[in-house]
């Protein structure tokens, strides 16, 4: 039986027995009072934990509200046992009444813990979900059979069979097969990637339509799904710096109570006799709560770190979310970050009677057989336009110039130094205002002539000018920073929007951008946290953006963007300002209520029921309040609303 | 299998004595941490005293690895 089942049962048996002692009182039977007590005190009795926890910290050294409030019940218990009726103790109406009160707070305060417990349990819902990602069993081929075992008896290097609609479990590398994988899981991305012999899957993702036979690479405690959750436990754990002031508050205010409470009770004594002494007392003592104070930030924290989590990002410890709200200035490396760090033919200009699919499927004949990036980029636009592209008879590239072939009986020469004589005037200025653009122009030359020019570049990302512009809503300064050359960095720049571009920068020098952009600034870095390493660590907070499966990035970043969505920047630091706002909140709030509760109690104005209702809901309001967090939703980024000039 | 129970002190988790206490959540944290670690089968958290009991099955996992964790969440051993 779980905690939370244990202590539900508990307060259902308190408030059966408290009722049901309640009722026998009235009975007009025999020694109805003796059953009245004899049940209320086994109502108060099954509040043992309380007690067990209030005692037990007093010998190891902590003074803790639980045994202010098993000081508070024990007395009240006395008192209704011995002191309201002078001789026959047991069985008065009095004595009833007393231990009434009692049992109404032992009920009160086990339902308390029972709640918050339960909420606080809650702010881990994002981990166990997570968590339950990874499948239990796989089937596993040995010797030549198909059998499914645990997943904890599955060895790396083993053959994994994934089946349509099957949960991935383990990390691994595809030996055969062909289908489309669900990894939002791990990226946050809910469009799903292809995956064929070569490529690597991860635990805990969805296999969709196809069949996979995988290599294990990684499993259990080692795969990517098992070092996020690692993560964010740890991060969990990691003190936000505010809570240092919280924690001084509670290191008071025991002593403080203790101070309090004697002093009430001192105070009454001789003024108003003992009777009311003991009363006010045991009210000062129940409407202790410091418990508002010492669980506000962490269940902030927690909830804050699991609701990243569930997004995709993982923010790795309460210092970040105070770093991340100060966030002023966010520095953004270009290639790979804001664009989309692979060429992509942008533009086909055709002449004479060309049409833009001969352009490409010439161009594309003769740099089938070539692996560089401008030709791949060539040949990725051919088979998007469906163009069927035949083998080139004689293929040369020349180094620095571009490709030479044949193809039937024509010659085909691609790139702007193979054509010299075959390039007008006109063509010339063309090519120059492309390059100016910080486009590359790749002249297709047929025969000796002309036909058009592929232009390629390197694109920005979808959601790159939404993330831009969102962060220009909270007031945050956008830069960009990039080892390109000036004229390609200002045409995204441009594009984008950015506030400030700073371009052609070696590694070192995106440091001493990033120093200088911090006097007067928060700064945040977004790259891909590993060529970018040093420009993260020197930033105030440093992210690395598609670090799902790159340990390296996810160790080196403060806050690691599990896949691409560079939205995702603005929302940490939206809810980094909510989160250190409710902290802060809480605390101010708890404070005063404890102020406000303590001297009603002290003045005799609350009776120790309401007491011990009002600490309660001082308490759970705060919990609810940081759990809240957990419920935040970023803005949906619309497909196609980040429109690129 | 080879079952192993041990019993490890850390520093007491801060008690700051709410009602549902900052250490109960914290010994939750901790309690479900390790247990999810491949070849812990239970483990007891004592939020007041920092007494941890944890069995777990000497075949698949390491004592260091589990004490690793301790360190890494941030518990620090007496």
């Amino acid at each position: 039986m779980n905690e939370h089942v244990q202590n539900t049962v508990l307060v259902v048996l308190i408030g059966v027995f408290a009722l049901a002692g309640a009722l026998v009182s009235g009975a007009p039977i025999v020694y109805a009072h003796e059953i009245s007590v004899v049940l209320t005190l086994i109502a108060v009795a099954l509040g043992y934990r309380i007690y067990l926890h209030g005692i037990r910290s007093l010998f190891h050294g902590g003074i803790t509200a639980q045994l202010f409030a098993t000081i508070a019940i024990f007395i009240s218990v006395i008192a209704g046992l011995v002191l309201t009726s002078g001789v026959s103790v047991f069985g008065t109406a009095e004595a009833v009444g007393y231990l009434a009160a009692s049992a109404i707070v032992v009920f009160i305060i086990q339902a308390g813990m029972t709640i918050e417990g339960y909420i606080i349990h809650r702010t881990r819902g994002a981990l166990e979900k997570l968590i339950k990602m990874s499948p239990i069993t796989a089937r596993v081929r040995r010797e030549g059979r198909e059998i499914e075992v645990p997943i904890d008896d599955v060895k790396v290097g083993e053959i994994v069979l994934i089946k349509p609609g099957d949960k991935i479990p383990v990390d691994g590398q595809v030996l055969s097969g062909y289908s489309t994988v669900n990894q939002a899981t791990i990226t946050g991305e809910s469009i799903p990637v292809k995956k064929k012999a070569g490529d690597r899957t991860f635990a805990g993702t969805l296999n969709e339509n196809g069949a996979l036979e995988l290599k294990v690479e990684r499993i259990g405690d080692d795969t990517t799904l098992a070092h996020l959750i690692q993560l964010v436990e740890e991060a969990q754990e990691k003190k936000a710096p505010i809570q240092n002031i919280a924690d001084r508050f509670t290191t008071y205010f025991l002593p403080i109570m203790a101070i309090v409470s004697t002093s009430v009770f001192l105070a009454s004594y001789f003024t108003l006799g003992f009777e009311i002494a003991l009363a006010r007392t045991v009210t000062v003592l129940l409407v202790a709560c410091p418990c508002a104070l010492s669980i506000a930030v962490p269940v902030a924290v927690a909830g804050t770190i699991g609701n990243a989590s569930m997004n995709a990002i993982i923010i790795k410890g309460g210092t970040h979310i105070e770093k991340l709200k100060d966030v002023n200035c966010v520095a953004f490396d270009k290639t790979g970050t804001l664009t989309a760090g692979k060429p992509k033919v942008v533009e086909v200009k055709t002449f004479g009677k060309y049409s833009e699919a001969d352009v490409v499927k010439y161009a594309a004949i003769a740099e089938k057989f070539s692996e560089h990036p401008l030709s791949m980029a060539v040949l990725d636009k051919a088979t998007e336009m469906h163009l069927d592209i035949d083998d080139p008879k004689n293929f040369k590239t020349v180094p620095g110039r571009g490709v030479e072939a044949q193809y039937g009986n024509k010659s085909i020469l691609i790139g702007r130094r193979m054509g010299e004589g075959a390039i007008s005037k006109e063509a010339d200025g063309l090519l120059e205002q492309v390059e100016s653009e910080g486009k590359t122009a790749i002249p297709v030359i047929l025969d000796k002539q002309m036909i058009g020019v592929v232009v390629v570049a390197d694109t920005v990302r979808e959601n790159s000018l939404e993330a831009i512009s969102r962060l220009k809503s909270i007031g945050v300064k956008t830069a960009m920073i990039t080892g390109d050359n000036t004229q390609t960095a200002k045409s995204i720049a441009g594009q984008l929007g950015v506030d400030e571009y700073y371009a052609e920068l070696l590694p070192e020098q995106k440091v001493e951008i990033i120093k200088k952009l911090k006097e007067g600034h928060v700064v945040a870095m977004v790259g891909d946290g590993v060529n970018d390493a040093p420009a993260l660590a020197n930033s105030d907070v440093g992210f690395a953006m598609g670090a799902a499966g790159s340990d390296v990035a996810v160790e080196t970043a403060d806050v690691a963007l599990l896949g691409d969505d560079l939205t995702k920047v603005e929302y940490s630091i939206s809810l980094s300002r909510k989160a250190f706002s409710k902290m802060k909140g809480n605390i101010v709030y708890a404070f005063i209520w404890n102020i406000i509760a303590l001297s009603l109690a002290g003045f005799g104005v609350l009776t120790p029921v309401l007491a011990v209702v009002l600490a309660e809901a001082g308490c759970i309001s705060v919990v609810v309040n940081s759990a809240l967090l957990l419920l935040n939703k970023p803005k949906a980024f619309v497909k196609g609303s980040g429109k690129i000039a | 299998m080879t079952k192993q129970k041990t019993t490890l002190n850390i520093h007491r988790i801060d008690c700051t004595g709410c009602k549902a206490c900052a250490a109960d959540y914290q010994a939750d944290n901790l309690k479900h941490a390790i247990a999810r670690l491949n070849g812990v089968s239970n483990i007891k958290v004592d939020d007041i005293t920092g007494r941890v009991v944890v069995e777990f099955d000497n075949a698949k996992i390491i004592l260091s690895k589990i004490t690793d964790r301790l360190e890494k969440l941030g518990y620090h051993l007496m």
